[in-house]
């Protein structure tokens, strides 16, 4: 047993379920409100019969981090639901202290459903508030209000969820600071053990993107005071920063993204599902239809998308680039115990100004972004960071 | 005259830009013969891509052509065709001496316009026949008659009666032929007489070295003599003399007195064929050059810069090259704090340098980066030394100066009655000093103005179409210099001064100048991590000044669902268009932003 347990490797799991009630104005992922419910039976199928071709990874692999991402998960018929996670133990030898989230909207769930995923397994509750005022919430064409995320978060409590996540926003049309603060504050007041703070961004292709001449939005000086207030207020009621766009109270941050940033092992399931797995980067096609048939083997389509080995050299840049969004940053002496190099001699020359601009602290030996560093991190990871012509790191 | 020489037609085609001069010479060239109509290329004499898309001759071209006269007789025709643009003046003055006659070719809508007039001038100072020929009479809006009566009222040459065709159709052009023959004089000149020919073109050929397009005034030249061009002195000996056929060159036994055609001489150099200057025999030289030499000189430069400093060797290239072919053009190494290694080029006007950088562009592939066109000035300094400033950032200091002047061009302008005024208002806003208003019939009239060049060149053609809707047209000639009241306009970036973007303008337009390039900066620099204060000064007073705010913040990739890939591609992008930014002090602006700061694309 003993040693059974160390040869066990650690891996996250990724489901992505592409189906929304509504599509929200701003949204880019892969996702769409499906026409006839019956596509939720053979799309999990679907999964359920993918994840079993992956069996023979679970000689090696102990997943301990599992993600129901979407979309919204919640939107899926709770038998289904649950077939689906039946479908994922029985595939994985999952973990048992593993971290099991799943997303949600407000009003897509009950108090009944939420309870039956909670026995299945699922601890940790990702909700979409977004924001508090209803101006916001309809300009990003959300289909909930603050009463029912605050009756969502009621309903997920006695539900015995005791690890919350609240997705909020900012840079929404018309947003103010006053209207900022007050999401921030009624956010908390929901007492959730986790938030993250996403920037919108307008993305081609969706509606928001389409109509932002109708709009006014926030300009940068703003959403950077948004995102500097965000900071010392969370701090200041007992979230810690740990990522760009991530605070947790202590021991709550969210140990499946923490794998994206950590460059550790993890698998996708679904249409657009993106996994890192035996030094491989792939992802799937964004089609539903075309899933389901290649997994079924009903056509040879291949599905999938993106692949690309990551070699050692590509492994340092991704290290920078992943590792600069966390608040830890790089620790010279552990980026020289995974790579052998010395990440000084590397990099420590063409940080210094960012250090002198204030966009980089190294008061503790560390590297890491100030606020306003990671405010601007794109413009100085580019800088510091080489492509060859073929995209890949130069180190 | 000789029996040879009464059946030689030299002459050209002259016409205001898109009156039909390129396509009237097609028409000739088919209804000759000269061309098999499936070879037959549209405006076949235009023959560099950019000409045929923009409708002009850049550089003059010479076909020689038989045509069977209605008596039977076999004529010689060597048309020779011109450039239709200001610019090049010079050169159309050469290409009509070589020439008899000419054909004045006017569109039946639009009338007489300033080239039309500039061009018919340079004709009759040539002493040639002008045949006048209306065109576009397909034209619904044709109106043949008002536009004879407007040829003979303002030319003062008989208009009744002439040639009404369509060069578009070849509706009427067995007229033009006629013409041609009737009217156009034979050349003459003396076969036996000391060697003089005109050269009015040369390019260079990879496998004949340059061939050398002249007219024969006097004398006869055959292969293996030896010649001297009389403004150099340098001595060649003719491998091939011929004609120039629509197709290729076709060899011939000599040239004679009359004659058009080519020389080839083992000839490297364009620059030792300079257009305007006698060929003679080297053992028998004639007593006298033909009159009317001139070395084509530059009147805008402006230095070219790769846009990726690592292909400035290609540029170096790609420049040698084009002079092969562009006596005109000149260049020489400088180098900018802002731009680093480039070349300071001069120009013959600024559609030669549009044309040039475009062919850079396009036939060397090479992204540029240009400054904006600036003239000579010339300045005396203390102790009595008159210095020409051909780059503004070399322009001395003020306290040095005793004097400056600036070159100055005598304009001509024509448009309908209705703009005069915004067309007046324009030339004094661009320091114009009014000559005279002549009435060409009852709705059009002639302006002519004496501008300061650097106004020229600072898009006054562009504001004065927008002005005139597109009606007015604009004529000039070099003035001279005129003493001036001129200073130096420094652009800073983070208090350095970016070399690159000095502007030497006229005291009185200095605050205008400096307020608006001072917010283009603003509008074209990208934010970068800390604030950019931009200034304009005048010696040590800034005039002018804007912030560039400091980035604060760019886009956060979620990275949800581990899309790790698309962060990296995102980085990717943004490091790219970094590769491409150059440092303007400690300031990181792209190609792009700089060229956008000093587009010239509004008044003033």
């Amino acid at each position: 047993m003993q040693l059974n347990r160390r040869q066990s490797k650690r891996l996250g799991i990724y489901i992505h379920i592409p189906f929304c009630r509504q599509k929200c104005a701003y949204c880019d992922f892969y996702s769409y409100p499906p026409h006839d419910e019956r596509i939720y039976e053979s799309y999990v199928d679907a999964v359920i019969s993918h994840m079993k071709s992956y069996k023979s990874v679970g000689a090696d692999y102990s997943p301990d981090t599992v993600y129901i991402g979407g979309g919204t998960p919640t939107c899926l018929p709770p038998e289904e639901m649950l077939r689906l996670i039946r479908g994922i133990r029985s595939s994985f030898r999952i973990q048992k202290d593993a971290e099991f989230s799943m997303e949600c909207n407000p009003a897509t769930v009950d108090y009944d459903t939420l309870r039956r995923y909670r026995r299945a397994g699922v601890n940790r509750l990702s909700i979409g508030m977004q924001s508090s005022n209803e101006g916001e919430l309809r300009a990003l064409g959300r289909i909930h209000t603050l009463r029912e995320v605050r009756d969502t978060v009621r309903a997920a409590r006695e539900a015995k969820f005791t690890n919350i996540n609240l997705d909020l926003m900012y840079g929404i049309p018309y947003q103010t600071m006053q209207s900022w603060d007050e999401t921030l504050h009624r956010a908390v007041a929901l007492k959730p053990e986790h938030i993250s703070l996403y920037n919108l961004k307008l993305e081609e292709g969706t509606p928001l993107y389409k109509n932002a001449s109708n709009y006014v939005f926030p300009d940068d000086e703003t959403e950077f005071a948004m995102y500097t207030r965000a900071i010392s207020y969370l701090a200041s009621c007992g979230y810690r920063q740990y990522e760009i766009s991530n605070f947790a109270r202590p021991g709550y941050e969210c140990r499946h993204n923490l794998k994206y940033w950590k460059c550790e092992e993890y698998l996708g399931f679904g249409p657009s599902a993106h996994s890192y797995f035996a030094d491989v980067r792939f992802s799937f096609k964004k089609s539903v239809s075309n899933y389901i048939k290649s997994v079924r083997g009903v056509t040879n389509d291949e599905m999938t998308d993106d692949y690309e080995q990551i070699p050692l050299r590509e492994r340092v840049g991704e290290y920078i680039m992943l590792r600069m969004r966390l608040c830890e940053g790089i620790d010279p002496r552990e980026f020289f115990r995974t790579f052998g190099k010395d990440f000084e001699s590397l990099f420590g020359s063409k940080l210094m100004r960012y250090v002198k601009g204030g966009f980089v602290d190294v008061s503790n030996g560390t590297y890491r972004f100030t606020p306003s560093g990671m405010f601007v991190s794109n413009y100085i990871l580019s800088d510091v960071l080489d492509f060859d012509a073929d995209g890949n790191f130069v180190i | 005259m000789t029996d040879r020489q009464k059946k030689i037609r030299n002459f050209s085609i002259i016409a205001h830009i898109d009156h039909g001069k390129s396509t009237l010479a097609d028409r000739i060239i088919e209804a000759t013969h000269g061309v098999e109509r499936r070879e037959m290329e549209e405006q076949l004499l235009d023959d560099m891509d950019l000409e045929r898309e923009r409708g002009i001759t850049i550089k003059a071209r010479a076909v020689r052509l038989e045509h069977v006269a209605e008596d039977g007789e076999r004529y010689v025709f060597n048309l020779i065709d011109t450039p239709g643009h200001v610019d090049f003046n010079y050169e159309v003055s050469r290409s009509l001496y070589a020439c008899e006659g000419a054909l004045l070719v006017v569109d039946a809508t639009q009338g007489i316009e300033a080239q039309t007039l500039a061009n018919a001038y340079l004709a009759v100072d040539a002493d040639l026949e002008l045949v006048p020929v209306v065109n576009k009479i397909d034209l619904p809006s044709a109106e043949v008659d008002r536009v004879r009566a407007e040829i003979e009222d303002v030319i003062g040459i008989p208009a009744e009666g002439c040639p009404a065709v369509s060069a578009k159709t070849g509706q009427n052009i067995p007229d033009v032929l006629l013409a041609i023959v009737d009217d156009i004089p034979a050349p003459d000149g003396d076969e036996d007489a000391p060697l003089s020919c005109l050269i009015f073109d040369s390019y260079y050929n990879a496998y004949l070295g340059v061939v050398v397009y002249v007219r024969v005034m006097n004398g006869t030249l055959r292969a293996g003599e030896r010649i001297r061009m009389m403004s150099s002195g340098v001595e060649f000996d003719v491998v091939e003399v011929g004609y120039m056929r629509p197709l290729g060159l076709d060899k011939a036994d000599c040239l004679s007195a009359g004659d058009v055609g080519y020389i080839t001489a083992s000839i490297k150099n364009v620059s030792d064929t300079k257009i305007g200057d006698t060929v003679t025999h080297a053992d028998r030289p004639a007593a006298e050059p033909l009159p009317g030499f001139k070395e084509a000189l530059p009147m805008v430069f402006a230095g070219i810069y790769p846009a990726d400093g690592a292909r400035y060797n290609d540029l170096r290239d790609a420049l040698e090259k084009l002079r092969l072919n562009d006596a005109a053009l000149s260049f020489v190494p400088e180098t900018s704090v802002a731009l680093g290694f480039g070349f300071r080029c001069g120009f013959l006007g600024l559609l030669h340098m549009e044309v040039i950088e475009e062919r850079l562009e396009r036939e060397f592939n090479l992204d540029l980066i240009t400054t904006a066109p600036s003239v000579i000035y010339e300045v005396d300094v203390r102790g009595g030394e008159r210095v020409r400033v051909d780059n503004p950032s070399n322009y001395p200091p003020p306290e040095v100066i005793e004097r400056a002047y600036e070159p100055v061009v005598k304009a001509s302008i024509i448009t309908p009655t209705d703009y005069i005024g915004g067309i007046m208002e324009l030339c004094t806003d661009r320091r114009g000093t009014f000559h005279d208003m002549k009435y060409i019939d009852t709705s059009r009239v002639e302006l002519h103005y004496t501008l300061p060049l650097n106004e020229i060149i600072y898009d006054f053609f562009d504001a004065l179409k927008s002005r005139s809707r597109g009606y007015a047209s604009l004529d000039y000639e070099s003035d001279g210099y005129v003493e001036s009241k001129l200073c130096k306009l420094d652009f800073l970036l983070n208090g350095d001064i970016v070399d690159a973007l000095t502007f030497i303008v006229h005291e009185e337009k200095a605050y205008a100048r400096a307020r608006k390039i001072a917010q283009r900066l603003k509008d074209n620099i990208p934010r970068q991590l800390f604030e950019i204060p931009i200034q304009a000064a005048v010696g040590s007073r800034i005039i002018a000044r804007e912030t560039v705010k400091a980035l604060r913040k760019d886009v956060l990739a979620k990275c949800y669902g581990g899309d790790i890939t698309r962060k990296k591609k995102l980085l990717e992008k943004q490091k790219e268009g970094k590769k491409k930014m150059r440092k303007l002090g400690t300031v990181e602006v792209s190609p792009e932003a700089f060229m956008a700061v000093l587009r010239l694309d509004d008044d003033n």
